[in-house]
């Protein structure tokens, strides 16, 4: 009875009710949305890479090196010479290392330069090894293997060639049309950047860039472009490799072999994880060419800290939002109470006690919020869909399920525990309100 | 002590009010409206209380239905001691035993006939099921000669007429034995007027009522006429004999 007076109550007073549960699901939906963002946010973060014990680039900063190589966002840092990378290859702590070339475009997408290698080593999420869905790993110079959301959005399948441009823009008038790359595999999705990403061997990337002329005229447009004051960073690209090796036959082809002149960044993993800090501190000492060793735990944990003060902060106005949004619902239940002194009076006199009455107006606050909660928990449900791959394309952000956690629970739970404690004013005001006066104010 | 559900004591009084040395003041320092040395109502009778405005008339109601509570004095109600009865107490005690008709029928506008009368029901605690509830609204609302569409009509889209006989139905639903009713005829001409009270009388055959008017005219109806002026005497006098019988008290029928 209590309830069906509760509604019927709210559906006598509907605009001002729907006014106040609209104010309410906006305000709940935005503090959903943060939290979903930064839950994300951290998880996609944290799965993004597993395994990697070092990252190693030219010295740019610790959060431009991961976030060009393992977030393909930003600008790839500046190359490193092949000879470093060989001089790491034959570290004895080393056991495995990932050349990356970055830099060129495929339709918006990235293309990544690597070998076989990547394939094999690279893990995401709690250390799962990449799979295919279709095909193999690079088989001759020309192949690719692109992501699943590659695949997807562009209807690829093995065997579709494609072009690769040079720079990072979604338009490119630069093609590199003389050297199509033939898709060899297509990724399993993961749920990070790799889906987004087109693999290439590091051999076909150099012939793609020498096109038909020769590798001096390679070197020479940069040295064109650096002379015109172009740095290479405004180029977007560093991939100044050498044509001068064999051309290997599509039987005996291993992307191993193929020696760059310089890569972009390189993972590596070792034998012993221990040894990780002091690789690290050797690489960042070396005097033959300056680099940078990052461990990727350590710099997802600072880039973390960075966004875990913003995200305090959004999620700390998003409640403030929500907090003024019950202060309306309790502003609109006081200003009812006047015109509602004589139904309180009426309930009062056939039976219902003060705190029936301190009950009834608590579950018209609850029943608005708890819509609104509802309402909150579908909208976001519909927007994260709807942007998800606006998401994922703008900002490297992938939704994972579920969409919502146990923190967006524990926000629900506030909320209705504040509706409570704000509902108490206009109930306290029912409560306490004389049955006399509510009788005789007609 | 559980006043109000103690059925042998509610049935054994035979008077339905006893008022004793009531006397009631809005404030401490204003001139008490009410100053009522005793009155007594026996069970089943049917009070016509009168007087004009402003003489105290619904003040007493209020002070029998509970909303009020007497500056001094004593009021027992169907041998219960009302008025010395906690908030919660009395607030029970009204809810199954007093039924009140207002002035202005004070239905809730927002619920339908059904909601307004069964939450009487509901919130009395008697503890009928709701299909008991219904029944009993149908047949209440068949003898107010209401028809059977009204049930589910919100109050405020009754007539005058309509929202009447439903606080009358509201009233009534948990079979009180004491009946209060506030001016209902006030807006009504005579011929409604008429067929109103043979209605009331009808349906509240069983209970005591204390009807309240200004309009002299009604008081054939009743068993007994009291003037709110001769009930109710200044403070600084004795109160004589404050009732005029205008016709023999009603025997009790315990």
């Amino acid at each position: 009875m209590l309830s069906t007076i509760a509604i019927e109550s709210l559906k006598r007073r509907k605009t001002t009710a729907l006014l106040t549960l609209l104010s309410i699901t906006i305000s709940i939906s935005l503090l959903l949305c943060v939290d979903i963002v930064r839950s994300q946010v951290k998880t996609s973060f944290t799965r993004t890479v597993s395994g990697v014990d070092l990252i190693v680039g030219a010295p740019s900063g610790q959060l431009n090196l991961l976030l060009s190589s393992v977030f393909n966002i930003g600008t790839p840092t500046k190359g490193i010479d092949y000879k470093s990378v060989a001089s790491l290859k034959s570290n004895k702590q080393v056991s495995w290392l990932i050349p990356l070339s970055l830099g060129d475009t495929h339709r918006g997408f990235r293309v990544i330069g690597t070998t076989n290698r990547f394939f094999e080593h690279f893990k995401y999420g709690d250390k799962q090894a990449l799979a295919l869905t279709e095909g193999r790993v690079f088989e001759q110079p020309l192949s690719t293997v692109v992501g699943a959301d590659v695949a997807d959005s562009l209807g690829y399948t093995v065997g579709d060639k494609i072009i690769v441009s040079h720079g990072l823009g979604s338009v490119s008038f630069n093609n590199h049309d003389d050297h199509p790359f033939i898709i060899s595999g297509i990724l399993e999705k993961t749920g990070t950047p790799v889906d987004k990403a087109v693999y290439v061997t590091l051999q076909g990337l150099e012939k793609a860039h020498s096109g038909p002329k020769s590798a001096h005229t390679s070197r020479l447009r940069k040295k064109t472009a650096f002379l015109n004051g172009h740095s290479t960073n405004e180029h977007e690209h560093e991939h100044e490799h050498e044509h001068e090796h064999e051309e290997p036959t599509q039987d005996n082809y291993d992307s191993d072999a193929f020696t760059p002149e310089s890569v972009s960044v390189v993972m590596l993993g070792l034998k012993n994880r221990a040894a990780a800090l002091q690789l690290q501190y050797q690489i960042n000492q070396s005097k033959k060419e300056p680099l940078m060793a990052i461990l990727p735990g350590m710099a997802l944990a600072e880039l973390w800290q960075i966004m875990g003060n913003v995200e305090a902060l959004l999620l700390g106005l998003s409640g403030l939002i929500v907090i003024c949004a019950l202060i309306g619902l309790a502003t609109m239940l006081l200003a009812t109470m006047r015109e509602r002194y004589q139904e309180i009076a009426v309930l009062r006199t056939i039976g219902a006690g003060p705190f029936t009455l301190l009950l009834l107006i608590q579950l018209e606050a609850m029943l608005l919020t708890i819509v609104s909660a509802a309402l909150s928990i579908a909208l976001v449900a519909v927007l994260m869909s709807m942007f998800k791959p606006w998401l994922s394309s703008t900002y490297g952000l992938f939704l994972s399920s579920p969409l919502f956690s146990q923190s967006s629970v524990i926000i629900v739970l506030l909320i209705l525990g504040c509706t409570y404690l704000v509902s108490l004013f206009p109930a306290i005001a029912a409560y306490k309100r004389g049955l006399h006066a509510g009788l005789n104010s007609n | 002590m559980n006043i109000i559900n103690n059925k042998s004591a509610l049935t054994q009084c035979k008077s339905a009010i006893e008022v004793s040395h009531v006397n009631f003041a809005y404030s401490k320092e204003s001139t008490p409206i009410l100053n009522i040395e005793k009155w007594q109502v026996s069970r089943g009778e049917h009070v016509f209380l009168s007087g004009p405005s402003g003489s105290g008339k619904s003040t007493l109601l209020n002070l029998l239905c509970g909303t009020l509570t007497p500056t001094a004095g004593s009021i027992a109600l169907l041998g219960q001691p009302f008025s010395s009865l906690s908030n919660r107490q009395r607030d029970k005690f009204r809810a199954r035993n007093i039924g009140v008709v207002f002035q202005q029928f004070n239905l809730i506008p927002y619920l339908s006939v059904a909601q307004n009368i069964s939450a009487a029901a509901y919130f009395s605690g008697k503890g009928n099921s709701s299909q008991k509830v219904l029944a009993n609204t149908c047949e209440l609302l068949d003898r107010l000669q209401l028809p059977s569409h009204v049930l589910h009509a919100k109050a405020d889209a009754l007539s005058i007429g309509q929202q009447q006989r439903v606080a009358i139905a509201r009233a009534l639903i948990n079979s009180p034995q004491l009946l209060i009713v506030d001016e209902p005829t006030s807006a009504l001409d005579a011929d409604a007027r008429d067929s109103f009270m043979a209605l009331l009388k009808e349906v509240a055959s069983d209970s005591t009522m204390i009807f309240v008017s200004h309009d002299n005219a009604m008081e054939r109806y009743f068993d007994r006429h009291c003037r709110i002026s001769e009930l109710s005497l200044p403070s600084t006098t004795q109160p004589p004999h404050a009732v005029k019988h205008t016709s023999k008290p009603k025997q009790e029928s315990l």
